[in-house]
Parts: structure tokens; C-alpha cells; sequence
């Protein structure tokens, strides 16, 4: 197995130019805890407060403005000033907040709710941890801990800049969905260990859903690596730099219509992954009251929201590493590579945070529009739906490179001699009609003909509808 | 209601659930004890009566008018259909003798079909906001809930109240509009109506939506009248029955309701009668509503600075005969939005009511649950409770 420069730097700086395991093993950690305590933690605690606001625009509601920043001040100033009296921390505390600027401040950051996130923050941590009778001790005081080593696991091997990877095995996209299903197993077991009949529907539904979603996923990814012709999540990553100012253009989902698709499909089944509506089947708070996490409190619960918001995360930025580019920004790497190498880094980072923060956004914003499918529709739309539109992408994917092959070059993939990293693809006008205009003009065909057939409305609705 | 699932008829594999009574889903304090078979559900068996406030007992101890409050308890979602109903109860009983007969004004005619309408929009707005909330879509509620909260700000204005309204009295109503009302229930019919469209794009026209209901819990028209359904339900099965059309009260034989009735609009997959059926039948009777608030509004006469004027007022002076009324039973059925609001009342002269006896909508619903949820999904009980459009006060009583 192989790691990450970094991880190799670290544990030749801790023990010398040939490092022993004890090294690597602190190395491989911390190159893995850095990026996910600096980013994916704090974005999938602030994407509670993302989900609050979305929310809440889109229901023309304020969302949360009123708790916090004023506590928070207090807090501070009773901590910094515990030997005064009380009345003397009032005093300064209306004095600090009368200061010009920091009142309009605090009333911004407390309009933005993100005060909300340390009010709640501090209030998921002073709750009582409950633990209901009849529940099934170690496993449901487990459970939480599971889903969320298998919500951060795989971010092990995310490339979030050139050096600021952990783990750059081989097999780093077969890596992530391994280690993303450990998550079923602590639902699973938090179904189970609560000792509800809500909970135990709740958590046999999430393991019926995610393994199955797993084969869409795993098939997406599959296409990738088709036309990547590798695994490791850094060299597809590389693979989708065309070399040119316009580099957006060298992204997978510009590729061919087909991995387009690829990538709406991996959207969705990982939607499906990480439970969010439309199929927030084991959650369901309508029918089954939350599910699998109806018994937890405090911290444990919070366990949950937060591996279910750094799945969405993981979701985003796999989609991103796979589709869109990963880390690269999509005008030109040069300006970037030209930077020391600590900014290249952050800069980077912040490019894919960029990214998978906006799927995420989508995200919210698809849970706040849509209802709930039924179990039977879940599973059918797994099976009859996405399974086969991702065959029929490999498919067309394959032929594609074939057809491009026998064309003469017309796609450069791996198997006509690319190597992984800097060429530009120029297209000619037989290479646009075989990649582009005959698989989607093919498919508006199909998509027509299905609206046709089955997309007649009922005239009453048409008139709810406003006509048209 | 008895209930027969015991120990001993579990048989097998069966898990035994109870849904509510404090269940998101099941609108109130509805219990649903639920045999499943995984998520298929083998029996469902509703159990009421966690909200009896014996309000038919009361009515036997309170004078004629003092029962009012208490009708708007009976179903708080839609209280001014509630008051109406007991009011043209009341007042077809005292027509029953020449000597205590009473005229009730057309302006109060006009005035109680505009807020009659107004809360059937309100209650509907409820129902279906609710319906999409407990299928996951949690916007689309919250959307209704702000149009509803405006037709609260209107009432509130005329009456002072925002739920239990005691508006509609005996011989009229309680107030005149007030002024400027016209103009504001125009405008917000107005904004509604644009409200409405993109309500339904949201919701009611949304494929996951649509197939989640369609087809679902299916109920044949003779079902729907053998199991004595009633309103909405009853249309939804696409029988063409409704009271302010067939058995018309106040002034609605003036205004020629249109009654939209299922006709599986869910297309492909849907059936007459089905979940989808009974959800746009409430939408279509919106529609129907707003149109029959503006022709209220157009017949409206002007007001006069009597108020027991024939026209122009608003409160026919009933006291006197209200103090001895005629002795005999009346039977009165009005159109809720819960559908069928009927009150048997029987006087026996005296100042209190002898018997005051109601039928609801909601009641006749819980009697189809049994045939309805069986061999249906654990997802699908929300569904079907959502379609009813339960309110469980007006069940209980």
C-alpha cells in the first residue's frame, strides 16, 4: 500500500529517512485527520445551519436569527472576567457590544444563525445521554460511533490537493465505497439496539436501501474507471486536466454524454446512500418517527446528524473528484502551481470544498422540494431504473472509445496511448456526431416519445396547474 | 370502538405496532393499533376517544345561543362551517312555528356563505398541506399554512378571533363586515388564486407525489356509500352528492355550486377513488370556493343602520324566541369541508335544547380504515389518514 507524500514527509520528519510503521501510522493519521477536522467537519457542522436556511428561503421563513451571538458574548465575557461581579460583566458586556461595529456585527452573525451552531453545539453536549430500558446496551451505545467512522473513512483517500491525501492506493474509488458502507452497519445496529419497532423498521430499510444503492454507485464509479483506465482517485484526477486556460472543458462530465449521465446517477444513488429525501426511507419522521435514530439523545444523535451531513459531503466530493475535475480549478492549473506550495494546498482544498459545498446545497434544496418515495418505489427505481441506465452508460461508454479508436484517435482514453495528465482533446466534426449529437439527439428521441405515451395530464390538472 | 387484537389472534410472524396517539401522522390523538408483516400491513384497527368532551352532553345543559362556543370545538379547523351548521339548525327549528319564525337578513345570508367559504379554502389548505407533509414534502404544507394564515388575519379583523370564531349566530351573524373587508378578501382571493398554481406545480403535479397515491387505497362509489363517507371522500369516489347543491341551506340554492367529483386523475396508475382522487377534489373545490365567495360578494346588499333590517342587517332579533322555542326534532344537513355536518336537535320547549345530537365527517371515515388498510405498506397508512383528512375533535366530540 502506498501513501501520500505527505504522510511520507511527516513520518520521515518523526523518524529519519527510513521511517518506522509506528511513523507512517502517525503520518498516514494526520494527513487524514487534517483535512477532515479542517473540512469536512466544520462544513458539515455549518451544513445544518445551510439546511436551516435553505429551508427557510425557500419557505419565505427567517430560519434561525435569534439565538446565539449574544450568549456567546456573554459567555466570553463571564469566562475572561470570572473575578468581577456579576453586574460589572454586564456592564462590560453592554460596553464591548456599544463599541462601534461589533453590535452591527453580532447582529449580522446572529441574523446569519450561525450562532445557532454553538448554542446547539453546546446544548447537544450538556444533554443527558439517555439510554432507554430495554435496549440493547453495547450495541445501541455503538451504533453511533460506527456510522461515523464510516461516514469520515473514506475520506482517507479524497485527494483534496496534490500533497493532501492520505492514503493513494491503487484502488482508491473501490476504497471509498468499501469503506462507505460501514455506515449500514451502524444503522443497522441502532435499528436493532434501540429495542422500538419504529427504529428496527427503520434500520432494516436503510440496509435494504444502501446495499442496494451500492450497485448504481459502484457501476457509476465503474464508468470512470473505464474511461480513466485507473482506479486512483489522483490520477483521474489528473486525467481530467486538458492543459488549456478553459481546463472545465478536460472534466470527465464534459466528456461524453454518457458519463454525464454517470454522474447525475451517482448523484442520486448516493443520495440514496446517505438517506436524504426523496429517500429518507429510515428516517421517514412522518411514518416512522424518525427511525433508526427515534431513541438517541445528545451527543449520540448528534453523532448521526453529523455522518449523515459528512456523507452529503463525501457524496459531493466524489462526484466532484470523479466528474468535476476534483481539486482543479476550472480556469487553468498555472496560477495555481506557481504558488508555495502551502497556499497551492489551501487553495486547492478550497476549490473542492467550493464544489462539494454546492452538491450539498443541492441537496437541501432537493429534500426541501420533493416528497418521499415508498419502500417498493425506492427499491424499483434502484433496480429497474438506475442499474440499467448505468449498463446501458458502460455500454455506450465502451462503444464510444471503440468506435472513437477506430475513428482514429478521435477520443484520446487511456487505451489509444493516453497517459494520465496533460493533453487536450480536439475533437473534429466525426468525433462531436459520434460522441455528442447521436447519443443525445437518441435520447430526447426516447425521452419524447415516454412523454408522449405516458405524460398525458389530466385535463382538472392542467387546470390546477395553471393551464399549459 | 371494540377492538379484537388480542394476544391470541397474533398468529405467526406478525409485529404488532401501535401508531399514535402521539404519532406524527396521525393528526391529532388518533390511535391506530397496526399488525404488520414486515412493512405490508395486515390490520389497522383505529381506537378514538382520547378527545371526548361530551360537547352532545353539554348542549343538553346550556341555553339555545350558549352552545355556539362549543360547536366551534367540535372541528376548530373549519369553526365558522361548525357554527353554521348548528345556527341553520336552530333556526329551521323555530320555522317550524309561524309564531317564533325568523327571517335572517340577506346581507348575514351573504356574509355567512363569504366566511363559510373562506374557512372551507383554510380547512382545505390544512388538509392538503398536511397530506404532502406527512408524504415528505414538508414545504408545500408550510406554503398552504401562510394562505391560511391570511384568511386568519381577515377573520380576526371580523370577529376578533382566529380559530374558534363563534361568528355565525342564531338569526345572523355576529358582526357586520367591517370596513374595507370587500376589497381585502378580493385582493387576497386575488393573490391566492397565483398562490394556488404554484402550490400544485409543487406539489400536486409532482410524479413522486402522484405515484405515491395513485391507485392507493382505492374506494369503489358504493364502498364510499355503504360506509357512510361523506364530502370530499364521497366525491373522491366520484359520486356526484353535495348538500349545498342537492339539500341547499342559507342562499346556496341561489348560487349554483359546481361540484368536481374523482375521476382518476392520477392517470396511468390511478383508480377512481383513490388517495389521489380525494386530494384533488379538496384542490378543485378551492377553486370552486373562491369563485362562490366572489359571486357572495357580489350579491352582498349595502348595509343599513338597522341591524334586524330583512337587507341590509346583519342579526335578526331572535331572543325572545329563543326563550320558548317550538317543541318537536329537526334534522339539518350542511356541507362541511369534512363533508356531511348534520345536527338532530329536539326541543321540548324549554330554553335549553332537549337533545342536540351531531354527525361528522370524520367519525364515518375511521369506519372504512379496517377494509382499507390491509395488504397495504406501513407508508401507506399515512397516506390514507392524510386523504381523510381526520381531525380527530370532530371524531370524538
Amino acid at each position: 500500500m502506498e501513501f501520500g507524500p505527505a504522510v511520507n514527509t511527516i513520518a520521515t520528519w518523526i523518524s529519519g529517512p527510513d521511517p518506522s510503521w509506528w511513523a507512517v501510522g502517525i503520518g498516514l493519521v494526520a494527513v487524514w485527520v487534517i483535512p477532515v477536522l479542517a473540512i469536512v467537519f466544520p462544513v458539515a457542522a455549518v451544513g445544518q445551519i445551510i439546511e436551516r436556511k435553505v429551508a427557510a428561503a425557500m419557505q419565505r421563513r427567517h430560519g434561525p436569527n435569534t439565538v446565539g451571538m449574544d450568549g456567546i458574548l456573554r459567555l466570553v465575557v463571564r469566562l475572561a472576567f470570572f473575578f468581577l461581579p456579576r453586574a460589572a460583566q454586564d456592564r462590560i458586556q453592554a460596553r464591548i457590544t456599544a463599541l462601534p461595529g461589533v453590535g452591527w456585527t453580532l447582529g449580522l452573525l446572529q441574523r446569519s444563525g450561525l450562532g445557532q451552531l454553538a448554542a446547539d453545539g453546546v446544548k447537544m453536549i450538556g444533554k443527558e445521554d439517555i439510554v432507554p430500558a430495554g435496549t440493547d446496551g453495547l450495541v445501541f451505545r455503538a451504533a453511533p460511533y460506527l456510522a461515523l467512522v464510516g461516514a469520515f473513512l473514506p475520506f482517507a483517500a479524497i485527494p483534496f490537493a496534490q500533497n493532501l491525501v492520505a492514503l493513494e492506493v491503487p484502488v482508491g474509488a473501490l476504497y471509498v465505497v468499501a469503506a462507505s458502507g460501514f455506515t449500514v452497519v451502524g444503522l443497522l445496529m441502532a435499528g436493532w439496539g434501540s429495542g422500538n419497532k419504529f427504529s428496527l423498521l427503520g434500520g432494516m430499510r436503510a440496509v435494504a436501501q444502501v446495499v442496494s444503492y451500492e450497485i448504481p454507485v459502484g457501476l457509476a464509479i465503474a464508468g470512470v474507471v473505464l474511461w480513466c483506465g485507473t482506479m486512483d482517485l489522483h490520477q483521474i484526477v489528473a486525467h481530467q486536466y486538458n492543459g488549456q486556460w478553459y481546463s472545465f472543458l478536460g472534466w470527465n462530465i464534459f466528456q461524453s454524454p454518457f458519463l454525464a449521465l454517470l454522474a447525475c446517477l451517482l448523484f442520486f444513488a448516493g443520495l440514496a446512500e446517505c438517506q436524504r429525501t426523496p429517500f429518507d426511507m429510515a428516517e421517514a419522521e412522518s411514518e416512522l418517527v424518525s427511525g433508526f435514530n427515534t431513541e438517541y439523545s445528545g451527543l449520540r444523535w448528534g453523532m448521526f446528524a453529523m455522518a449523515e451531513y459528512s456523507e452529503m459531503i463525501l457524496v459531493g466530493a466524489l462526484v466532484s473528484t470523479l466528474f468535476l475535475g476534483g481539486y482543479q480549478s476550472p480556469i487553468g492549473e498555472p496560477w495555481i502551481m506557481s504558488l508555495p506550495g502551502w497556499l497551492e494546498t489551501i487553495i486547492h482544498a478550497g476549490i473542492l470544498l467550493v464544489k462539494f459545498t454546492l452538491g450539498v446545497v443541492l441537496m437541501v434544496w432537493i429534500r426541501w422540494t420533493l416528497p418521499r418515495f415508498r419502500v417498493d418505489q425506492v427499491m424499483r427505481l434502484c433496480w429497474l431504473t438506475l442499474v440499467p441506465l448505468c449498463l446501458l452508460s458502460l455500454f455506450g461508454l465502451a462503444l464510444t472509445m471503440l468506435l472513437g479508436g477506430l475513428a482514429g484517435g478521435v477520443h484520446t482514453g487511456p487505451a489509444y496511448g493516453r497517459i494520465p495528465g496533460m493533453q487536450h482533446i480536439n475533437l473534429d466534426a466525426l468525433g462531436w456526431l459520434v460522441t455528442w449529437v447521436v447519443p443525445v439527439g437518441f435520447a430526447a428521441v426516447l425521452v419524447a416519445v415516454a412523454r408522449r405515451r405516458h405524460g398525458q395530464m389530466h385535463p382538472a390538472l392542467k387546470q390546477l396547474t395553471g393551464g399549459a | 370502538m371494540s377492538t379484537d387484537v388480542t394476544v391470541e389472534t397474533l398468529g405467526g410472524e406478525r409485529m404488532k405496532l401501535n401508531m399514535g396517539p402521539h404519532h406524527p401522522a396521525t393528526h391529532g390523538v388518533l390511535r391506530l393499533m397496526v399488525e404488520t408483516d414486515g412493512e405490508i400491513v395486515a390490520k389497522a384497527v383505529p381506537d378514538h376517544g382520547f378527545l371526548h368532551r361530551s360537547i352532545e352532553k353539554i348542549g343538553e345543559c346550556v341555553e339555545w345561543p350558549m352552545f355556539v362556543p362549543y360547536t366551534d370545538r367540535i372541528d376548530y379547523v373549519c369553526a365558522m362551517n361548525a357554527n353554521l351548521a348548528y345556527c341553520v339548525a336552530v333556526e329551521k327549528l323555530l320555522n317550524t312555528d309561524p309564531a317564533t319564525a325568523v327571517q335572517v337578513p340577506l346581507r348575514a345570508e351573504c356574509i355567512r356563505i363569504i366566511v363559510a367559504e373562506l374557512n372551507r379554502i383554510s380547512s382545505h389548505l390544512v388538509a392538503v398541506g398536511a397530506m404532502s407533509m406527512d408524504l415528505g414534502a414538508y414545504t408545500p404544507f408550510l406554503h398552504g399554512i401562510a394562505q391560511r394564515e391570511t384568511v386568519n388575519d381577515i377573520f380576526e379583523k371580523l370577529c376578533g378571533q382566529r380559530l374558534t370564531y363563534n361568528f355565525v349566530t342564531i338569526g345572523g351573524v355576529a358582526f357586520d363586515l367591517h370596513k374595507g373587508a370587500e376589497a381585502e378578501i378580493t385582493a387576497f382571493l386575488d393573490a391566492f388564486e397565483k398562490e394556488m398554481i404554484r402550490f400544485n406545480k409543487l406539489i400536486t403535479a409532482n410524479t413522486i407525489f402522484r405515484d405515491r397515491c395513485a391507485g392507493v387505497a382505492a374506494i369503489s362509489a358504493a364502498d364510499a356509500v355503504a360506509y357512510g363517507l361523506v364530502g370530499p371522500n364521497l366525491r373522491g369516489s366520484g359520486v356526484d352528492w353535495d348538500i349545498r347543491r342537492d339539500e341547499p341551506y342559507g342562499i346556496y340554492d341561489r348560487l349554483a355550486v359546481r361540484v368536481p367529483v374523482g375521476q382518476g386523475f392520477a392517470g396511468r396508475n390511478g383508480r377512481v377513488g383513490d388517495c389521489y382522487d380525494r386530494f384533488v377534489v379538496r384542490l378543485l373545490e378551492i377553486n370552486e370556493s373562491v369563485r362562490l365567495v366572489r359571486e357572495a360578494l357580489k350579491m352582498l346588499p349595502a348595509p343599513v343602520e338597522k341591524k334586524t333590517d330583512a337587507t341590509g342587517g346583519y342579526q335578526a332579533d331572535v331572543a325572545k324566541q329563543l326563550r320558548k322555542p317550538p317543541k318537536g326534532e329537526v334534522r339539518v344537513r350542511t356541507e362541511a369541508p369534512r363533508g356531511e355536518m348534520g345536527y338532530v336537535i329536539v326541543s321540548d320547549g324549554s330554553k335549553t335544547p332537549y337533545r342536540v345530537r351531531c354527525r361528522t365527517g370524520s367519525f364515518t371515515a375511521c369506519s372504512i380504515f379496517q377494509k382499507l388498510m390491509r395488504g397495504i405498506f406501513m407508508a401507506d397508512i399515512v397516506t390514507v389518514i392524510g386523504s381523510f383528512d381526520i381531525v380527530v375533535p370532530e371524531i370524538d366530540r
